[in-house]
């Protein structure tokens, strides 16, 4: 039973700036507690009643860090969540679209043979400009964390809080470059085998695509180190 | 009920000041002690208790030091200090002319 109170207090300190204050003050509580349960059950109070007194006895320990609150700042409400989805999955649907729009036109030439206008080119200029929509939402939806509004203590627990925050935001924006830079991949590589019928080097995208990826990481490292020295 | 303790909340400063004055205390005791004056009538919550004595400790009413037990867990005490004991009086006072008020006008 005694575990079961320690392990309670665990759980309800998880969110606890860890700070010595704090590690101190559930301490405390902690000893509280079992001083009240071996009172209980010196009453008379089965360990069962007196672990579910003590329990009940503890209140709402958010109360006691009232700096924690703002943690919620760091992940976005349910309504956000879905506007990100939902702006994510029309994004992607309008990749799609400008595939089938290159893809349309490369067809079109194929079957009438007019070499007089270069379809499958006009084809590819209309599919990157379709392109420019979804990549404006993608990098909309990687922005929509909310602005972090410093309090008035500057302390660790602040600076901590704002560059977990910072880094959340880079995260999120280095993860729909990514899936942009892959999505385009796969269309290119799709929409050129196609009409080129090269399949057999066509493949070759796959390995720019990994190459453009990795210098967009170089990008984001180097500047991350140039914050570091500022 | 959650009227009663919704209001007595609202005091929980005043009161544990008003213990402290008696005596140097730690949290369990000073719990434990309400409700025995109480007759079980009313427990705080811990984190009630604790973000009093956080708010307390801010504003300099008490201060702490280690108990030094020579059995058992060693224990945080809380003493009043004296900005406390004035500040104190200013609750007393303004409980004193709250309930006054209340009482002419609920009869």
């Amino acid at each position: 039973m005694k575990e079961k109170i320690t392990l309670h207090f665990n759980n309800l300190f998880t969110d606890a700036p860890k700070t010595r204050k704090a590690l101190d003050l559930k301490e405390e509580m902690i000893q509280n507690a079992m001083d009240k349960y071996d009172d209980m059950v010196a009453d008379g109070y089965s360990e069962e009643d007196a672990y579910h007194n003590v329990i009940e006895s503890i209140g709402d320990v958010t109360e006691l860090f009232p700096e924690v609150e703002e943690r919620n700042l760091l992940t976005l409400s349910e309504k956000d969540r879905k506007k990100k989805a939902m702006f994510t999955a029309a994004a992607v649907g309008m990749y799609i679209f400008a595939g089938a729009v290159f893809f349309f036109f490369g067809l079109i030439s194929e079957i009438t043979r007019s070499y007089r206008y270069d379809l499958t080119a006009l084809g590819f200029v209309l599919a990157l400009l379709i392109c420019i929509v979804p990549t404006v939402m993608l990098v909309y939806a990687a922005n929509m964390y909310p602005g972090y509004t410093k309090r008035e203590k500057d302390d660790m627990v602040e600076r901590y809080k704002e560059a977990k925050y910072s880094s959340n935001k880079e995260k999120a924006v280095r993860k729909s470059i990514n899936s942009i830079i892959w999505t385009m991949a796969l269309i290119l590589y799709f929409a050129i085998s196609f009409t080129t019928y090269n399949w057999n080097i066509t493949w070759i995208i796959f390995l720019i695509a990994a190459c453009v990826q990795a210098i967009v990481k170089l990008i984001f490292e180097l500047k991350k180190h140039d914050n570091y020295f500022e | 009920m959650s009227i009663t303790s919704d209001i007595l909340r609202g005091h929980t400063e005043a009161i544990i000041l008003s213990h402290l004055l008696e005596q140097d205390s730690y949290g369990y005791q000073i719990n434990k002690d309400i409700m025995k004056k109480t007759n079980n009538a009313y427990e705080l919550k811990e984190a009630t208790l604790y973000s009093a004595f956080r708010r307390l400790e801010q504003a300099g009413s008490i201060k702490t030091y280690w108990g030094d037990e020579t059995v058992g867990a060693r224990r945080r005490y809380y003493a009043i200090t004296d900005d406390g004991r004035k500040a104190y009086q200013g609750y007393k006072q303004e409980w004193q002319e709250a309930k006054k008020i209340i009482d002419q006008l609920l009869k």
